[in-house]
């Protein structure tokens, strides 16, 4: 069995509204092991956002426990949780809310290496460029702003500055859903490098079926709060125990005759 | 097939006007049919003109656009031409519209009875009472439960399904002959999908035309009968939907359902299209698409080419297509 990266211990997290109590995730248990890629899927309110801000300890739950590498995360102090920060970090469904405007690409991919303080002004941007060529953005390209590259090439950016402080997670909020699906394969393309390049382990949400089925080595559903079924893609694609699972895989409308052939 | 078609539409142009440059072509002589009952997918990515088209025939273009070209064929009438106030007598009674967002498309400061009832009233097709009779009915068709209760309902009191459902009851309650579907089903979770689905193929088998616009191959092929693939403002390919999904010709036919990622298709190879749309302001000469095709030849890929007819009922803008023998 391979050492847990992140492990949620019966997670519950309870929202407190004017229309009363709601149980975002109820009780959850899950875990990204070291170099796995773990997908979550389910519809929209099923609590799979909440999840990954949990998971990132961006939250706290109301009840339960969220361990990084052996750590719980609502236990330690800031100072601490702020060194482990870098290691874990976020890549979401909207590359240009994500990006800062005002901010040229290079200068995006070098800011969190600023804000820890890691190297000197010039060997931020030498490796601010070296993530760029990484992830295909033409360095020549380098000086322009967000607003100046398209939604494909923001979201390039976007995970550029998200393996600029090298972290062991990436946990990546729906990153194609709002990509054209040519450019959704490009940026799948570059998942599937950086995770056999750098070693990465990936907590990916989708509600996109394929996209999952095709990165992620295991997966869990949730629905209404609770991760309803949970195991490696190849059997849960193939054999689904769960009524849900099976509902949500049989909404799904085939592109070609015979998929797989 | 032009003899049946319900809308024709012919060489359609749609610029938009910008400060200190040249007018941008949004739209670049666009033709397609739709026919009674039958459903047209236009297939695209972001900026490939799909929603400018549609606007165009509708006539709810921004100001900065203009139409320079083609014509749009509807009950012997052409919709370009008649101008905004005989367009406002089809808009909404002949040619309804069903968006992605029901959110956005609808008033979030009136009840659905306000919203439904309007066009009935609007274009004097009956009088109150029979209005919301016919808007509960259409309510309750879209299978809203309790449409009587419902319709005094602010939209922002549905969810997301139901306001979808509500929308498209609003288009269905004047029986329009032609539907247009912008990205129906893209906002709403995939278990709903079909049955938003379905409800729109109901109205398809009581003789109403189609035409959906949508990214979604899948949603395309369980819903329409025929295809056009728009790319940077023109059509590339035309053809019978599942005979573009199982034999694309037109090269970015191929790159798009090569990009397409579906569930058991895990080892499928992935084959993305290089590089990205062209920018509008610097449309590539000839074949838009040439920049990025693996097969361009040039120097004749940079040159216009004819549409070529390459096989019953389809064909495509590329002089290395293969044609059906």
């Amino acid at each position: 069995m391979p050492d847990k990266l992140v492990h949620a211990e019966s997670v519950t997290k309870v929202f407190r509204t004017r229309a009363g109590e709601v149980r975002a995730v109820d009780d959850v248990s899950l875990t990204v092991h070291r170099g796995e890629t773990l997908g979550l899927v389910g519809e929209s309110g099923s609590g799979k956002s909440t999840m990954a801000r949990l998971m990132m300890g961006l939250q706290t739950p109301t009840s339960g426990r969220v361990e990084f590498d052996g750590q719980d995360l609502s236990k330690l102090p800031a100072r601490e949780l702020r060194l482990l920060r870098p290691r874990m970090q976020m890549v979401f469904q909207n590359p240009y809310g994500s990006l800062l405007p005002h901010f040229s690409a290079i200068g995006n991919v070098m800011e969190p290496l600023r804000l820890h303080e890691r190297g000197d002004k010039e060997s931020r941007r030498t490796k601010a460029l070296e993530l760029l060529d990484l992830v295909g953005i033409n360095t020549g390209h380098a000086e322009l702003y967000p607003r100046q590259f398209s939604g494909g090439q923001q979201q390039r950016i976007a995970i550029a500055r998200a393996l600029a402080l090298e972290p062991d997670l990436l946990v990546c909020d729906e990153p194609t859903s709002s990509l054209d699906v040519s450019i959704q394969a490009q940026i799948l393309e570059l998942f599937t490098d950086l995770r056999d390049r750098l070693g990465l382990s990936f907590l990916f949400i989708s509600h996109n079926l394929a996209v999952v089925e095709r990165l992620a080595d295991r997966v869990a559903v949730m629905n209404k709060g609770r991760v309803v079924e949970e195991g490696s893609t190849e059997d849960l694609f193939r054999a689904p125990q769960d009524d849900y699972t099976r509902q949500l895989l049989s909404a799904v409308l085939p592109i070609r005759q015979a998929p797989g052939l | 097939m032009s003899d049946e078609a319900l809308l024709s539409v012919r060489g359609l142009r749609t610029t938009f006007r910008r400060d200190g440059a040249e007018p941008l072509t949004a739209v670049d002589g666009v033709s397609f049919d739709v026919r009674r009952g039958q459903a047209l997918a236009i297939v695209g990515e972001s900026g490939s003109g799909k929603s400018v088209t549609m606007r165009s025939v509708m006539g709810i273009l921004p100001r900065t656009a203009r139409i320079t070209d083609g014509q749009a064929m509807f009950g012997g009438r052409d919709l370009l031409a008649i101008g905004d106030k005989e367009l406002r007598k089809v808009r909404g009674r002949d040619i309804a519209m069903v968006f992605q967002s029901a959110m956005e498309a609808m008033n979030p400061t009136l009840t659905l009875e306000r919203q439904l009832t309007e066009h009935l009233l609007w274009h004097g097709i009956c009088n109150k009472a029979e209005a919301r009779k016919r808007a509960v009915r259409a309510l309750g068709d879209v299978g809203i439960p309790d449409p009587e209760k419902r319709i005094r309902t602010y939209p922002f009191q549905l969810s997301g399904g139901m306001r979808q459902r509500a929308m498209i009851a609003m288009a269905m309650v004047t029986e329009p002959a032609l539907l247009i579907a912008d990205e129906p089903t893209t906002a709403v979770d995939v278990t709903v999908q079909r049955q938003i689905l379905d409800l729109l193929a109901e109205l398809k088998n009581r003789g109403t035309g189609v035409i959906m616009i949508t990214h979604d191959l899948g949603v395309a092929r369980y819903f329409c009968d025929d295809a056009v693939v728009m790319y940077a403002g023109r059509v590339v390919e035309r053809a019978p939907m599942d005979r573009l999904l199982d034999d694309p010709r037109h090269p970015y036919s191929v790159g798009l359902l090569g990009s397409g990622v579906e569930v058991g298709g895990r080892e499928l190879p992935l084959r993305p299209i290089p590089g990205s749309p062209p920018d509008l302001s610097h449309r590539p000469d000839g074949c838009p698409f040439h920049p990025r095709c693996a097969r361009a030849e040039l120097p004749r890929c940079g040159t216009e080419q004819e549409t070529l007819t390459i096989g019953p009922g389809r064909d495509a803008a590329c002089w290395k297509v293969a044609v059906d023998a």
